[in-house]
């Protein structure tokens, strides 16, 4: 047993907590906003889809190849978003993630501040719940920094109006927004589920950069054996195989099986990485 | 506390038993998937009558079609697996998800699921229109009056006869070649139903059976299966792997090519042109992808010499000589010159072959076997090679 649980144990009696308290929640989302390395990171990631689409609008001028959510960025500026996922998904947003989950219990243990964390009255539990919630936070902050901007700009460049499906049927604004609504939530539930796989990592380790490259090793095997068709008895349990199905929200009317299928395996990801951590956590010796 | 308190390591029970809850669920919906359900017992004949009068007032569900024909590898490389392209031309090979909707005996609509794009055929009455994002083309076509609607499996009630009547024609004619027979029941996308085979008599034939999973209830065809004798796993097979009998919403079929769309208006080729006679020879899959655009452009015309009966009937088609460099057709332009490029190179790689016939090229497939003969004549049956060979023989 560690130093950290006796204290816990020992101060409870004494110490009523609230039962429900945000204040740890609010912390590490101070943390992770309040880093500059996530913000150089999400200054990345935004990045992205401003430059695909000035790069779209400044050479496409007459070429018209292809309706695939890449070129058809120019019907409408809610593409720029959804073409910015096509390339963010297969390498920033991931990368942003390994960073962020690598970093939530190595990163403490590296700068010693995680036995001062277990000082406070705060069950391992429930502080590993608090770690994984912040993680799905920004992994959704991670996504709506793609979409937000990547909407502004494509519809100040490219107009707003209705949206062709890749059905060829076209959508209503409102409807079209709702869409974009509905992938951002779907790749927010996939990379949670790796910020899950991450947080695993991250406890079986001092070294945040250690634990955040062991996260992106995992995403690019993944891809390699996405990739390889002798494997495709494999395909249906890989994270990265899912992330792509969010094309089926473009379809009309929206093609659900994938999808669905990407979500069980999400929420199975989540939960048996997320025990696996705890188990980890549990029985591990702070020392640092 | 607890016992994860008293003895952390217990706590590593949580992970194992969330993956053996989904393993043992994933084994037990896959168990039950295959449990045969028990329906009363029909004959082939009644099935097929049944089959023919069933006519759902609609449906929509989502079809998957793999196909196993042992062909080489056509498709692009970098195409990831699962999901292929969205071009209707590209389904030859491969698997393949279809959205399907139906709705009476007028309205209908195929959704072709590609990587980052869709082809749709969509039927609203007399328009049937054609899209393709990746091109981002729509094609429109007009429906002639009277088109016999496409949901009835085999027009036999258009003959002056009842079903039944037909039905029995139509097995009588079937049994010199081909044994019908109802084995047993199946579970199709979650439905009960029940399987009818065609198992073909001819015993040199490469098709092992023909296997169709009709619903139960509904009495429509949810899965056909082509087995072959050379592999395990069906030749081809072509399933729903979800289905709903319920009536889609209208909207579903109305079309309105999106801004920014090419529209054609498509010469329709159907008129007065019935579909060809589903003979046995029509499920062979014979036909090379690109042989009317290869070497030997002529195939079509000519006529096709047919050798042997039923299951085990050898096509000849004569053509022009093969050269060995690719024919650049003057007439394609440039653009298009890469097709006949790669049908030749892919030609080139198959495996020589020679015999009392003359030298050729032989294909192998799982369900079907083709002979190019280099003095233009191609084979094709779904028999093993060596039958090709004795064909060519006989009939050079």
């Amino acid at each position: 047993m560690s130093v950290a649980e006796g204290v816990q144990q020992r101060s409870e009696p004494a110490y009523r907590p609230k039962p429900f308290s945000t204040r740890l929640f609010r912390s590490e989302m101070a943390l992770i906003g309040g880093r500059r390395r996530n913000q150089m990171g999400l200054l990345v990631l935004a990045a992205m889809p401003i430059i695909m689409a000035v790069a779209t609008k400044l050479t496409a001028s007459d070429r018209r190849r292809g309706g695939d959510l890449m070129s058809s960025m120019m019907s409408n500026g809610l593409f720029v978003p959804l073409a910015a996922f096509l390339v963010e998904m297969t390498m920033f947003l991931p990368l942003a993630i390994a960073m962020l989950s690598g970093d939530s219990i190595a990163g403490e243990a590296n700068l010693g501040t995680l036995r001062y964390l277990l000082t406070v009255p705060v069950s391992r539990t429930r502080l590993l719940a608090v770690k994984f919630a912040s993680l799905c936070a920004g992994a959704l902050w991670g996504v709506l920094v793609v979409a937000v901007p990547g909407a502004i700009v494509g519809i100040a460049l490219f107009g707003f109006g209705p949206m062709p499906t890749l059905s060829g049927t076209t959508l209503g604004g409102a409807e079209a927004i709702g869409r974009l609504v509905l992938v951002c939530l779907y790749l927010t539930a996939g990379l949670s589920a790796l910020a899950a796989v991450g947080l695993f990592i991250s406890t079986l380790t001092e070294q945040p950069i250690g634990a955040a490259v062991a996260v992106m090793i995992s995403t690019i095997v993944s891809w390699i054996l996405v990739g390889v068709p002798q494997l495709s008895w494999l395909h249906p349990w890989l994270l990265v195989n899912h992330w792509m199905a969010f094309e089926d929200f473009v379809r009309d009317p929206i093609a659900w099986d994938a999808p669905l299928a990407g979500l069980r395996l999400f929420a199975l990801y989540a939960v048996v990485f997320w025990t696996l951590a705890w188990a980890r956590f549990a029985g591990k010796d702070v020392t640092s | 506390m607890s016992i994860f308190t008293t003895r952390p390591w217990t706590r590593w029970a949580v992970p194992a038993a969330a993956v053996a809850l989904v393993a043992a669920g994933s084994v037990a919906v896959s168990s039950t998937a295959t449990a045969d359900p028990t329906l009363p017992p029909m004959t082939p004949s009644e099935l097929l009558v049944a089959v023919q009068q069933a006519r759902p007032a609609g449906l929509s569900g989502t079809v998957v079609q793999t196909s196993d024909l042992g062909l080489p590898a056509l498709t692009l490389p970098g195409m990831g697996a699962g999901r292929g392209s969205a071009e209707l031309s590209g389904t030859i090979t491969g698997t393949h998800t279809w959205r399907v909707w139906l709705a009476g005996p007028s309205k209908a609509r195929l959704a072709l699921l590609g990587q980052g794009g869709e082809s749709d055929i969509v039927r609203d009455g007399k328009d049937v229109w054609v899209w393709a994002s990746s091109s981002k083309e729509a094609t429109h076509y007009l429906v002639p009056e009277g088109m016999a609607h496409p949901t009835s499996l085999g027009d036999l009630g258009a003959l002056p006869v009842t079903p039944a009547e037909a039905t029995d024609k139509l097995l009588a004619m079937l049994d010199p070649s081909t044994e019908v027979t109802v084995p047993g029941t199946t579970t199709v996308a979650g439905r009960a139903a029940y399987q009818l085979v065609l198992t073909p008599r001819a015993t040199e034939s490469l098709v092992a059976s023909v296997r169709l999973a009709v619903d139960a209830e509904t009495k429509v065809p949810l899965r056909v299966q082509v087995m072959s004798t050379r592999i395990p796993t069906p030749a081809i097979e072509v399933g729903f792997t979800a289905v709903d009998f319920g009536v889609p919403d209208a909207q579903t079929f109305a079309f309105t090519p999106p801004a920014g769309t090419t529209v054609t208006e498509g010469q329709t080729p159907l008129t007065g042109e019935k579909p060809a006679d589903k003979g046995v020879n029509s499920m062979v899959p014979g036909e090379l992808p690109g042989k009317t655009t290869g070497p030997g452009a002529g195939l079509a015309s000519a006529k096709p010499k047919l050798v042997g009966t039923g299951w085990a009937t050898v096509v000849i088609v004569k053509g022009e000589p093969r050269t060995t460099s690719a024919p650049e057709d003057p007439t394609t332009g440039p653009g298009k010159s890469a097709r006949p490029d790669a049908v030749s190179s892919m030609l080139a790689q198959l495996p020589a072959t020679s015999g009392t016939w003359g030298t050729g090229r032989v294909l192998e497939g799982t369900i079907f076997t083709a002979v190019l003969a280099d003095d233009g004549r191609v084979a094709f049956g779904a028999v093993p090679a060596d039958r090709l060979y004795a064909a060519l023989a006989s009939a050079s």
